[in-house]
């Protein structure tokens, strides 16, 4: 069964065509990513299937549901990490947790979320004392906390250091290891490469290649993911 | 409910974790009741005042910085509603404007042996529409001034006048004829009436009706201008 299904989907804001006739499937237990430059239409598609926006025209279903009409049911089971949110300065690392946990029906226990993301040691820090890295962790982990079936990362290592990058990585390797089905925006061409089972190229608000990293690189005859980009974003010109 | 309870709870601690909201609402009004030598009369004006900094002065900096931190959109992505972290703030902002009130009153009356208050239902009713009032004008300014430098300052602008001219850091009786006038017309005005009414023991519904028309309208403003991002 697919976790996600996009058809056709459309959202334009004013003149632009943010997304501009979207399909794609994401199958349950994938990670699949969404790359592509700033302004591709990624983070407008993300929000679509979050619920944050309402489409223009064409159909998403998330788990089986319309987000756009059962925003909170569908919350219940998916984890979400946007791009560039975050906490009040004080709150604490734990405090956070413990107080995400009880918006859900049911929640994972927050202190194995906290030890399994290496959070422990921060436990009692404030969020504005935390360094980009462990503030992204502590967002990664409470998109978790909810015990989701889909998670959404948004940039999700947009801002750190190739240190913390990686160490991210391999989070999002324990993800897909207990088989949460993971939805990766970027526009990091590595990243995707090296975290996706399948990747959606955007360009200009439409998918311009679909498939797994290495298929797309080699029906492009490039090298890595980010040549195929541009090798595709100049054909599509 | 579950989750309400946590997200008031977090934010009544995010407030005593601020220094300044900590002064300003708890040292302050009592520094000033030392300077009065422990007038019992200032009392309920100064509860008004502490109420005012909460609500006025710390809250549309705080929610303004929540929306514009995406601390809002956060939460819309959770199910619970981002609202309910608005609601939170209030409750958190009126509870520790009760922590400062009776922290002055005990103060007043243990060290300076001031009269007990002369109503204390009517007193807890006076306080807690006085404290929503303030919080719901609060809320319209983070309604209309969109970022939190914004927010904070117009609050601060709006408060600090109105404390001195509503008579609640200063008797309205020591201002001169012409700023008493502009007092008739600020709605911080009914809350030290309706706290000095309650407090003296001599009931009158008048100001609590206002109290909570200005909320009631407030929260329809606010409501209907707050932008969520």
């Amino acid at each position: 069964m697919d976790a996600i299904e996009v058809t056709d989907l459309r959202k334009t804001y004013g003149d632009t065509h943010a997304v501009d006739g979207v399909t794609f499937t994401v199958r349950t237990g994938e990670t699949f990513g969404i790359v592509g430059h700033n302004g591709a239409g990624k983070t407008t598609t993300v929000e679509c299937l979050i619920g944050l926006k309402r489409p223009d025209a064409g159909t998403v279903r998330v788990l089986g549901e319309d987000p756009a009409r059962r925003r909170r049911a569908l919350a219940q089971r998916i984890g979400a990490q946007l791009q560039e949110s975050s906490l009040p300065e004080r709150i604490k690392v734990a405090e956070a947790l413990r107080m995400f946990a009880t918006f859900y029906r049911e929640a994972a226990d927050w202190r194995q979320v906290m030890e399994r993301w290496s959070l422990r040691p921060l436990a009692r820090k404030a969020f504005g004392d935390l360094s980009g890295g462990q503030k992204q962790r502590l967002m990664l982990a409470l998109a978790l906390v909810g015990d989701p079936e889909v998670v959404v990362l948004d940039e999700l290592t947009t801002g750190l250091d190739p240190i913390a990058r990686r160490e991210t990585w391999r989070l999002v390797d324990d993800l897909k290891a207990v088989g949460t089905t993971v939805v990766l925006v970027s526009h990091y061409f590595d990243e995707t490469e090296a975290l996706c089972d399948r990747v959606a190229v955007f360009a200009r608000g439409r998918v311009v290649a679909m498939g797994t990293p290495d298929d797309i690189i080699a029906r492009t005859g490039t090298a890595s993911l980010e040549e195929a980009y541009f090798a595709l974003e100049g054909a599509d010109r | 409910m579950k989750a309400f309870t946590a997200l008031a709870a977090t934010e009544l601690r995010l407030l005593f974790r601020d220094p300044a909201s900590l002064f300003f609402m708890m040292a302050f009004p009592l520094m000033l009741l030392v300077l009065k030598r422990g007038d019992s009369g200032a009392v309920p004006g100064y509860v008004a005042m502490v109420v005012a900094i909460g609500g006025m002065g710390a809250l549309p900096g705080i929610v303004a910085s929540y929306r514009e931190r995406k601390v809002l959109k956060r939460l819309a992505v959770t199910p619970i509603s981002p609202v309910l972290l608005l609601g939170a703030q209030l409750v958190a902002q009126v509870a520790a404007g009760l922590a400062g009130s009776v922290l002055l009153v005990v103060a007043a009356i243990a060290l300076f042996g001031a009269k007990a208050p002369g109503n204390v239902l009517l007193l807890a009713v006076a306080f807690l529409l006085c404290s929503v009032m303030v919080c719901s004008l609060g809320f319209v300014i983070a309604a209309v001034v969109r970022n939190t430098r914004g927010a904070s300052l117009i609050g601060m602008l709006v408060m600090f006048p109105m404390i001195f001219l509503a008579g609640a850091a200063v008797p309205r009786t020591a201002l001169p004829e012409s700023l008493r006038r502009i007092g008739d017309f600020l709605p911080l005005t009914q809350g030290v009436e309706a706290l000095g009414d309650a407090w003296s023991g001599t009931a009158a519904a008048f100001p609590l009706l206002i109290l909570t028309g200005i909320i009631v309208a407030a929260t329809a403003v606010a409501a209907a201008l707050f932008r969520w991002e």
